[in-house]
């Protein structure tokens, strides 16, 4: 709808641009942003201006303000990956996504915070600490919260957004940008689209490619995409997949991007629900609103099945082994020579290596490291590493059977439940944190599966709950068809943000979704 | 991403050395923190490498006068496709270490031998054939003394009979001159420990040209975890053959085995073969013509533009030719005497104008590169053979009575 009022002259990108970053500044208690390129931003609106003022815009996502994660590489802005080993890295090309969206005339607003390299369930691991789900200032959200008694700061009830790709969630929940680039390892893009109540793409592995996105796990990570809404991510995702040669591991084939059509007629689909996905910690909320949405397929006629992926329980260790591992061979080229951090011991290479190695990663990227070179010795090798590899095939296959036996998506919950207070949430340790929030999004990424966060419903407390749908392999059309569908049945609310309010005037309120398609 | 050049090129050498080329190989990472490993990894392919179980020929002399030949072997374990890391260069004055990293990354062959050499002569020869073989093939221009073709020695001693013994590695070899006097230098030193009663340490050791000896190297650790794992950026490496090539694919993004196997030019041994069939020369003679770059080719010049025969030819290349340029230290292509101008010199030779000593003279005038034709210093210096059997005859009585006078 926006790319419409931009075509059709009711707003200029200027005033779109200047009108995001307005809003970025007034919401900077959240916390999303690490870098806000303002002068570049506007630079590119000016001239996505001048284009659609020719009559010649470049695309739909021409004018359209976008923020990425802070660890996909911008050419001529500071890359972090919130990490302060690479603080003040200039980086020296763009992603090649970034430079997709760029092409097309897309506005960059900024990089957006996340955990440390990636790592982590709660976006609130960075060096530039944690950011904010922008629900806890919702109307919704206050209006059910108890109410604390006078000596408690009201700042210290703020809910974390989820992670890794926070930061993007946030930015693009409280409309401070349009769509949000973030990364998928383990469902860093899907966890917090579903606390922060947007939509959250995983594409299929070897879709989309990932030239210049700082590696976690290189046969695992994916782009993900974060909008308001599903039309939104079907038009990122055709600017954003096919063959990139610099990227060995993106498919060959020819990607066709797609406009989703309006399903009306579910008779012919079929359900899948994991009944392995009841997993332990789920919320009843959770869970009823799962029952119902299950619901709401048969009762417009499709079928819906219970079936099994019996090695679902085995993920969290396989993904443990190989994640850490894969980390640990990633993370050696950061020893503080070439770029990046360098500590002032000079004492020899080795011990500045360990300073810096030491000085510019939390202990949540240091433990990896540790893990994942203790499973790569020889000793170890065969017995944790290539193991690990065997159940990552038995989990593949898993979902290879359920779709072979006729299921075309499987739906489960995104998250055990609502996001957690922040208070709450720093209890246990970021370890334990993706151990237990994870089990729900990581085997997609095992997989290698397209999978898809669609924002259902408020809880109890006034905050969202999103869905998943998980898609065969490179049928993402089939899966963002079915999650349009879903999206329309259950009218998921807009959230009511005083700055919103108050730097809307007209653009925003158009739009029940805010979509830009 | 994977060079497209790189893999051909091992391909090529894998056939020339009668390898088995693996139709799928993978590639691993291979861990370890070094200042000129900016990713703190080696890609290279230690699981399935690109080729295996090959065999190098090359040929010795028996005893240095070249007139005996002796054609051996040695196995070729394995070639694999690896990354290069960077350059190290220490700076004593300053006690540093400076660090080039415009290498990182480019592709590298490494070919690993089988222990089949028994001394430096021999890991010499072998060498030099490989190298002209790369040479022939294109591979690389395998010139060690600009790091092109880089030789680490692996040494080792037993008695006959017992197991192979305890070896080292000796790394900074820059030429083949060297690879010799360096594995001869490491056997003696192995021989002399053990029989003090000492025991070899499994270590690299470096090669100090100016003292030809070696020495232990202080960098390198003693046994290293690299923590090997499959390179996850890197899909497996399909090759394809005419059998197994797929129908309806895009030829850019393939590589055919056979297509390159039929593409193969002619190995040394080959030409060297066909210089003794087609010139009638002795198999010694057609070493040395292979072995010094550009002179089998000079010499095939000058026999089409004389009517010399080839086997009296081949004396002129190896005895005249080779040995002024090698006295001056020049290269076939830098020499002043053309193939022209020789082929002149041997047609007057050949016709009898001039003898064969009279022929060495002008040879001799030639090399000073004056740009005078053999026949305008055969003039000068009046060196035309007397075909006039008169004259022949006044000179000789003339000889007689000036002997008679005395």
């Amino acid at each position: 709808q926006v790319s419409a009022a931009l075509k059709e002259g009711r707003v200029t990108p200027t005033e779109l641009c200047q009108r995001c970053l307005a809003l970025i500044k007034s919401t900077k208690f959240l916390n999303a942003y690490i870098t806000v390129t303002e002068e570049t931003a506007l630079k590119l609106a000016e001239e996505s201006e001048e284009r659609y003022k020719r009559g010649q815009p470049l695309g739909i996502l021409d004018g359209i303000p976008i923020a990425v994660k802070d660890n996909f590489n911008t050419a001529g802005i500071e890359t972090t990956c919130a990490s302060k080993m690479l603080r003040g890295y200039i980086s020296p090309y763009n992603a090649t996504v970034v430079q997709k969206i760029l092409d097309q005339g897309a506005v960059l607003l900024g990089k957006t915070n996340l955990d440390e390299f990636a790592m982590g369930s709660g976006s609130t691991d960075g060096v530039f600490g944690p950011v904010r789900n922008p629900w806890s200032y919702s109307k919704q959200y206050k209006e059910k919260s108890v109410p604390k008694s006078h000596s408690e700061d009201k700042e210290s009830d703020w809910v974390i957004t989820g992670g890794s790709s926070g930061g993007s969630a946030a930015a693009v929940s409280s409309f401070t940008c349009f769509a949000a680039l973030g990364s998928d390892t383990g469902g860093s893009t899907r966890n917090p689209a579903a606390h922060c109540g947007v939509v959250g793409l995983k594409p299929t592995y070897g879709l989309i490619s990932r030239h210049g996105l700082i590696p976690l796990v290189n046969s695992m990570d994916v782009p993900g995409i974060l909008t308001r809404c599903v039309d939104d991510a079907a038009v990122l995702l055709g600017s954003l997949a096919g063959h990139d040669p610099k990227d060995s591991t993106t498919i060959q084939d020819d990607f066709k991007p797609f406009e989703l059509p309006n399903l009306t007629d579910v008779s012919k689909l079929s359900i899948g629900i994991p009944k392995e996905y009841n997993a332990p910690g789920l919320s009843s909320e959770v869970l009823a609103l799962w029952s119902k949405a299950a619901d709401l397929f048969k009762n417009a006629g499709a079928k819906v099945v219970e079936v099994s992926l019996p090695h679902t329980r085995y993920s969290i260790v396989c993904y443990h082994v190989l994640c850490t591992a894969e980390v640990a061979s990633n993370m050696a080229r950061f020893d503080g020579l070439e770029y990046g951090h360098r500590s002032d011991v000079k004492d020899s290479t080795e011990s500045m290596y360990a300073a810096t190695r030491r000085e510019g990663f939390n202990d949540v990227v240091r433990g990896r490291i540790l893990s994942g070179n203790y499973f790569l010795l020889k000793q170890n090798y065969e017995k944790y590493f290539v193991k690990a590899q065997k159940v990552r095939r038995l989990i593949a296959n898993d979902f290879m059977k359920v779709f072979r036996s006729g299921v075309d998506i499987l739906l489960t919950p995104t998250t055990l439940s609502d996001a957690a207070p922040y208070t709450e949430f720093i209890q246990e340790d970021n370890r334990t944190r993706s151990a237990q929030d994870d089990i729900l999004t990581q085997a997609a990424n095992m997989a290698g599966l397209p999978a898809i966060n669609v924002p259902t419903a408020l809880s109890e407390r006034g905050l969202p709950v999103g869905l998943q749908f998980i898609g065969r392999s490179f049928q993402e059309k089939q899966l963002l068809t079915v999650a349009k569908w879903f999206e329309k049945q259950v009218q998921f609310p807009v959230i009511q943000l005083e700055e919103v309010k108050r730097h809307d005037n007209g653009v925003f309120q158009h739009q029940k979704s805010a979509s830009f398609s | 991403v994977l060079n497209r050049r790189c893999v051909e090129a091992a391909v090529m050498t894998g056939l020339a050395l009668n390898c088995h080329i693996n139709k799928k190989s993978l590639f691993d990472r291979k861990h370890f923190f070094y200042a000129d490993l900016p990713a703190g990894y080696q890609i290279t392919q230690q699981r399935v490498p690109i080729a295996v179980n090959g065999s190098l020929s090359y040929s010795l002399c028996i005893d240095n006068k070249m007139s005996q030949m002796v054609t051996k072997t040695v196995r070729i374990k394995q070639i694999q496709l690896e990354q290069d890391s960077g350059k190290s260069l220490r700076d004593d004055i300053r006690s540093q270490t400076l660090v080039d990293l415009n290498r990182a990354g480019v592709g590298l062959m490494e070919l690993v031998m089988e222990p089949d050499m028994c001394c430096g002569e021999e890991a010499a020869a072998a060498v030099r054939e490989l190298q002209l073989i790369l040479q022939t093939l294109g591979s690389s221009q395998a010139v060690m003394a600009e790091g092109q073709l880089r030789v680490d020695a692996n040494v080792s001693v037993h008695h006959p009979g017992e197991p192979y013994g305890v070896r080292t590695e000796v790394k900074n070899i820059n030429s083949i001159r060297f690879l010799a006097k360096a594995v001869d230098y490491e056997i003696q030193r192995q021989i002399e420990e053990l029989g003090n009663g000492r025991t070899i340490l499994n270590e690299t050791r470096a090669f100090d040209s100016k003292l030809g000896c070696t020495v232990p190297m202080r960098d390198k650790e003693g046994k290293q975890d690299y923590r090997f794992m499959p390179e996850p950026n890197l899909p497996p490496l399909i090759l394809y053959d005419a059998k197994s090539l797929p129908a309806n694919m895009n030829y850019q993004q393939l590589i055919n085995i056979d297509w390159i196997h039929e593409r193969l030019p002619d190995l040394p041994t080959v030409k060297r073969e066909k210089l003794v069939e087609q010139y009638g020369i002795l198999p010694e003679h057609s070493f040395t013509l292979l072995n010094e770059d550009g002179l089998a080719e000079f010499f095939e010049s000058v026999v089409k533009q004389t009517q010399m025969k080839p086997k009296k030819v081949i004396g002129w290349i190896l005895n005249d030719l080779l040995s002024y340029l090698k006295q001056h230290s020049l290269t076939v292509k830098e020499s002043p005497v053309s193939s022209f101008l020789l082929a002149d010199l041997l047609n007057l030779l050949e016709k009898k104008e001039i003898s064969s000593t009279a022929a060495k003279r002008v040879l001799a005038e030639l090399w000073k590169g004056e740009g005078k034709t053999p026949l305008e210093t055969v003039k000068e210096q009046k060196l035309e053979l007397l075909q006039d059997q008169k004259e022949l005859e006044q000179i000789c009585q003339a000889v007689i009575d000036g002997q008679e006078n005395e």
